[in-house]
C-alpha cells in the first residue's frame, strides 16, 4: 500500500480519529456549557485547549506522546461560535443545517412522535429557545476508570469556576429514575465484569468504521471499510469526506468557513441521545421468534445484519452451521484478521437480500455496492443482481454518504421488560457535510426504503416507526428467490429507538482552537 | 419526434398570454394566471384529477427564455472563426445579440393514456367536459382563446398551441388510468393480506385468499379501487 497522504495528527482532535472505547476508555462524560461573556469564554477555550487530546501517536517514542489517563475534547454550536465573536464573514461560511441545529432539522431527521423535541431531555428542550439556555460548548471526557473520570471532571469544573461566571454549566440531562443531571454519562455495557462492545439490545456495536487516507494503521483495515474500486479491490476513502480542508470523493474541497485555518482539520459532529425501548424490543423479538423459521437469534441478526454475540455478518454466516464455522475462524484469527472477517464483505452474492435483509441496520447505514442492482424480465421473481455497467465503481452511490460513528451506551438495563429505564446510546457522528452525509442517511436510508427497492419500509431498529395503525411500519425479511421458503413479514414494528436530544457541533482543529481562544480568526 | 410511447401520449401546450392588466386588480394577466394556478393548491385536490386518463401533468407560467446567439453557427461563420477575413466586430453586429420570448406563456404539459393511436382529441374533449370552467378561467387571458366556444373549438385551439416535443414523465406504465389505479390498490391490499395471513395453515390461507379475492375484485376496474389523484395510503 502506497502512503498517499499524511495527516497532521497533532492538529486533529483525538475523538475524530480514535474510537476511545478501543483504547481502554470505557467511561465518558459529556458536558454542555453556556457562554455568558465572550472574553471570558475565549479565555476558557484557551485553558481547555491546553489539555485537549489530539490524535498524536501514543507511546514512549521520540515523536510520540504519553497516553493520558483521561481525554478532553471540545466542540461548538453555531450559537457558541457567535458568542465567541467569530467574525460575521467566517460565520456565514458554516452550513445552513449547522446554523439551524438538530431541533430545526427535526422534519428531515424524522424526529416525530415520541422523538419530538418536546419530549427531549430538558437541556435539549430548552436549547435554542433562550440565550441563557443555549448550548454553546460541548466538552467530552473519556477515562480509563470512573475514578479517573471524576479527576477529569474536577479539573473541568475548576476551569469553569475560574471564569467567574463567564461560562456556565448547563444542567438538564435525565439519568436514573429521571434524576436531572449536570452531565451525560456514558459507559460500556459490562459483561462478566469486563467492558464490552455491546449496546442495550445486545448487539455488538461499532464495527466497520470507515477508513480514509492517512489514518494511522488504516491500510491494514481497509478491506470492507474503505471504498471498493472497479476491480473489486479496496482503497481508503478521501480525507475530505471526514475532515474539512481536504479533497473529498468529488475531487473538491468541501464547503467550509473562511479562513482556511479555521476549518482545515476540523469537522462537523452530530451529537444524538437515543433512548432504547428495551422492553418493547425484547417483547417484539420474542413474539416474532415464535413464528420466524430460523429462531430467535437469527431473527435478531436479521434486524441488524450481524449476529448479536460477536457481530458476525449474515452475508458470511447466514445460518447456524455457517455461523459455527465463522466463530471458529474468528477465534483463531489475530486482531487484523478478525477485523477483516467482520468487515471485509460485499453484498454481491446477496443482492436479493436472502441473507442480509434490505432493511437491516448495516445494509441501510452502509449499503456498499448493494444499491447498484438490476434485473432482467426473465429473472426469477424477487431476484436482483449487480449492475455491472451503470456505475464507475461499486462505491459510486455510497462513497459520499459515509460517516464516522463514535459514542457509548448510557445507563443500565435493570428490568429488560420495561422501556422506561435509563438506557440508550450516545452517538456522535462525524462528517464534513451534515446534510449530504448524516442527514441523507437518516432521511433516505433509515426512514425511507426506496433506494433499496423496499418502498417506504424503514430501517428496522432506528426507523421512526409509526404508532398509527393506518400507517403501521413493516419490513420484509427476504429469502433466497430460488428457494421454496416464503419471505417473512415483520408487521407493526413499534418505535424501538427514540431521540432524546442533541445538536450539531463544529469540532475545530488545534490550530483553530488556538485562534478562537485568542480572538484571532481573521477571514480577510 | 413522436409524442407517443406505447399507449402514453406526451402533450405539451404553450399558450401565449396577452399583455395587459386585470381591470381593477392592478395585476398583469400572466401574474393572474399564475395566481389562479397557485390557488389550486388550496383545493382538496387538483381539478386535473377529474380529467379522465391523466397520468401526470404540470402547469406553469413561462416568463421568458433568454438566449445569447453568439457566436454564429453557419459554415461561413466557422470559416470566419478560423480565418479572420470578416472582422469580428462586423460579424457580431449582424448577429442578434439576444433572443427573448415575445410573450409570457401558459405551459401545460400532460402525460395521458391515449391508446396506440394517441387520441389527443378525445383527451382534450374529456378535459373540456370535466373542467371547462377552470379552463376558461386560465386560458381566458391567452391570445386567441376568445375563439373557443365548445369542446371542438377548444381542441383545435389547443392543437394550434401544441409544441411537437417529447416530454414524458417517469412513473406511469402503459395501461389506461383506471387499470393503473386498480393495480396500485391491489398491490397495497395484497401487502396487507400477506402480513395479516402470515404463517397460517394452507387450508385457512386458501379460504382467506378466496375471501380476499372476492373482496378486492381484481377484474372490476370500477371498484374497489384508488381515486384519481390519490397519492398516499
Amino acid at each position: 500500500m502506497i502512503v498517499t497522504k499524511e495527516l497532521d495528527l497533532l492538529d486533529i482532535q483525538g475523538n475524530v480519529l480514535r474510537v476511545y472505547g478501543r483504547f481502554r476508555y470505557p467511561v465518558a462524560r459529556y458536558v454542555f456549557l453556556n457562554l455568558r461573556d465572550s472574553a471570558k469564554g475565549r479565555a476558557f477555550v484557551g485553558a481547555v485547549t491546553g489539555r485537549v487530546t489530539t490524535s498524536a501517536n501514543w507511546g514512549p517514542g521520540p515523536d510520540q506522546v504519553p497516553q493520558p489517563d483521561w481525554t478532553v475534547n471540545i466542540a461548538f454550536t453555531y450559537q457558541g461560535l457567535k458568542e465567541l465573536e467569530l467574525p460575521r464573514t467566517s460565520l456565514i461560511g458554516f452550513s445552513p443545517e449547522f446554523v439551524a441545529g438538530m431541533k430545526g432539522r427535526k422534519d428531515i431527521l424524522g424526529d416525530d412522535g415520541p422523538s419530538s423535541p418536546q419530549y427531549w431531555d430538558p437541556i435539549w428542550r430548552e436549547n435554542r429557545e433562550t440565550r441563557e439556555q443555549d448550548v454553546h460548548v460541548f466538552i467530552s471526557l473519556n477515562a480509563h476508570t470512573k475514578g479517573l473520570l471524576e479527576d477529569g471532571y474536577a479539573w473541568l469544573k475548576g476551569v469553569i469556576e475560574a471564569t467567574q461566571g463567564g461560562v456556565v454549566l448547563l444542567s438538564g440531562h435525565l439519568g436514573d429514575n429521571h434524576a436531572v443531571m449536570d452531565y451525560q454519562d456514558g459507559q460500556a455495557v459490562m459483561e462478566n465484569g469486563q467492558p464490552s462492545a455491546k449496546e442495550h439490545f445486545g448487539y455488538t456495536d461499532g464495527i466497520g468504521d470507515p477508513v480514509f487516507e492517512g489514518l494511522p494503521r488504516g491500510s491494514a483495515s481497509v478491506l470492507g471499510r474503505g471504498k471498493q474500486m472497479a476491480d473489486g479491490s479496496w482503497a481508503p476513502l478521501a480525507v475530505g469526506e471526514f475532515l474539512l480542508g481536504h479533497i473529498d470523493e468529488a475531487q473538491e474541497y468541501p464547503p467550509a468557513p473562511n479562513p482556511i485555518l479555521l476549518s482545515r482539520n476540523g469537522t462537523y459532529m452530530v451529537y444524538r441521545k437515543l433512548h432504547e425501548n428495551v422492553g418493547t424490543f425484547n417483547a417484539y423479538l420474542d413474539e416474532h421468534a415464535k413464528h420466524f423459521p430460523g429462531g430467535k437469534e437469527l431473527l435478531a441478526a436479521k434486524f441488524v445484519g450481524r449476529w448479536r454475540d460477536n457481530g458476525a455478518p449474515l452475508v458470511k454466516a447466514p445460518d447456524q452451521a455457517s455461523k459455527a464455522a465463522f466463530d471458529a475462524q474468528l477465534a483463531a484469527a489475530d486482531p487484523q484478521g478478525q477485523d477483516a472477517l467482520l468487515s471485509s464483505f460485499t453484498y454481491d452474492d446477496d443482492m436479493s437480500g436472502g441473507r442480509c435483509p434490505f432493511s437491516a441496520h448495516i445494509r441501510r447505514i452502509n449499503p456498499r455496492a448493494s444499491l447498484e442492482f438490476t434485473r432482467d424480465p426473465t429473472d426469477v421473481p424477487g431476484s436482483l443482481k449487480v449492475s455491472k455497467d451503470a456505475f464507475d465503481t461499486p462505491g459510486a452511490l455510497t462513497n459520499r454518504r459515509r460517516i464516522l460513528r463514535r459514542g457509548l451506551p448510557y445507563g443500565e438495563v435493570k428490568d429488560p421488560t420495561r422501556d422506561d429505564g435509563n438506557h440508550g446510546i450516545i452517538i456522535m457522528i462525524l462528517n464534513v457535510d451534515i446534510n449530504r452525509q448524516f442527514e441523507f442517511v437518516q432521511q433516505q436510508w433509515i426512514n425511507y426504503g426506496n433506494d433499496f427497492k423496499a418502498a417506504n419500509d424503514k430501517e428496522i431498529l432506528l426507523g421512526n416507526h409509526s404508532a398509527d395503525e393506518r400507517f403501521a411500519s413493516k419490513a420484509v425479511i427476504q429469502v433466497d428467490p430460488n428457494g421454496d421458503d416464503p419471505p417473512y413479514f415483520l408487521s407493526k414494528i413499534p418505535r424501538l429507538v427514540e431521540t432524546r436530544g442533541g445538536d450539531y457541533f463544529f469540532v475545530p482543529s488545534m490550530t483553530a482552537l488556538r485562534m478562537i481562544a485568542k480572538g484571532l480568526v481573521d477571514p480577510t | 419526434m413522436t409524442n407517443i410511447s406505447g399507449n402514453a401520449y406526451a402533450l405539451t401546450i404553450l399558450s401565449p398570454i396577452r399583455t395587459g392588466v386585470v381591470k381593477g386588480e392592478e395585476i398583469e394577466y400572466a401574474d393572474k394566471v399564475r395566481d389562479l394556478l397557485e390557488s389550486w393548491n388550496l383545493l382538496p385536490n387538483s381539478p386535473m384529477t377529474q380529467v379522465p386518463q391523466t397520468y401526470l401533468c404540470r402547469f406553469f407560467v413561462l416568463d421568458d427564455v433568454y438566449t445569447e446567439s453568439l457566436p454564429g453557427a453557419s459554415v461561413m461563420d466557422t470559416f470566419a472563426d478560423v480565418l479572420p477575413v470578416v472582422p469580428d466586430g462586423v460579424r457580431r453586429r449582424i448577429l442578434p445579440k439576444e433572443d427573448r420570448l415575445k410573450s409570457r406563456y401558459l405551459v401545460f404539459s400532460s402525460n395521458f393514456y391515449g391508446g396506440p393511436q394517441g387520441d389527443v382529441d378525445g383527451y382534450l374533449r374529456g378535459m373540456w367536459n370535466a373542467i371547462g370552467e377552470h379552463i376558461k378561467d386560465l386560458w381566458g387571458y391567452c391570445y386567441g382563446f376568445d375563439q373557443v366556444r365548445d369542446a371542438a373549438t377548444f381542441v383545435s385551439y389547443m392543437k394550434k398551441c401544441q409544441l411537437p416535443v417529447t416530454l414524458f414523465f417517469v412513473g406511469a406504465n402503459d395501461e389506461p388510468l383506471p387499470a393503473q389505479l386498480k393495480a396500485l390498490y391491489l398491490k397495497q391490499e395484497f401487502a396487507r393480506f400477506a402480513v395479516a395471513n402470515q404463517g397460517l395453515e394452507a387450508a385457512v390461507l386458501r379460504a382467506n385468499y378466496q375471501a380476499f379475492i372476492a373482496r378486492v375484485a381484481p377484474t372490476n376496474l370500477s371498484g374497489p379501487t384508488w381515486e384519481p389523484g390519490q397519492y398516499r395510503l
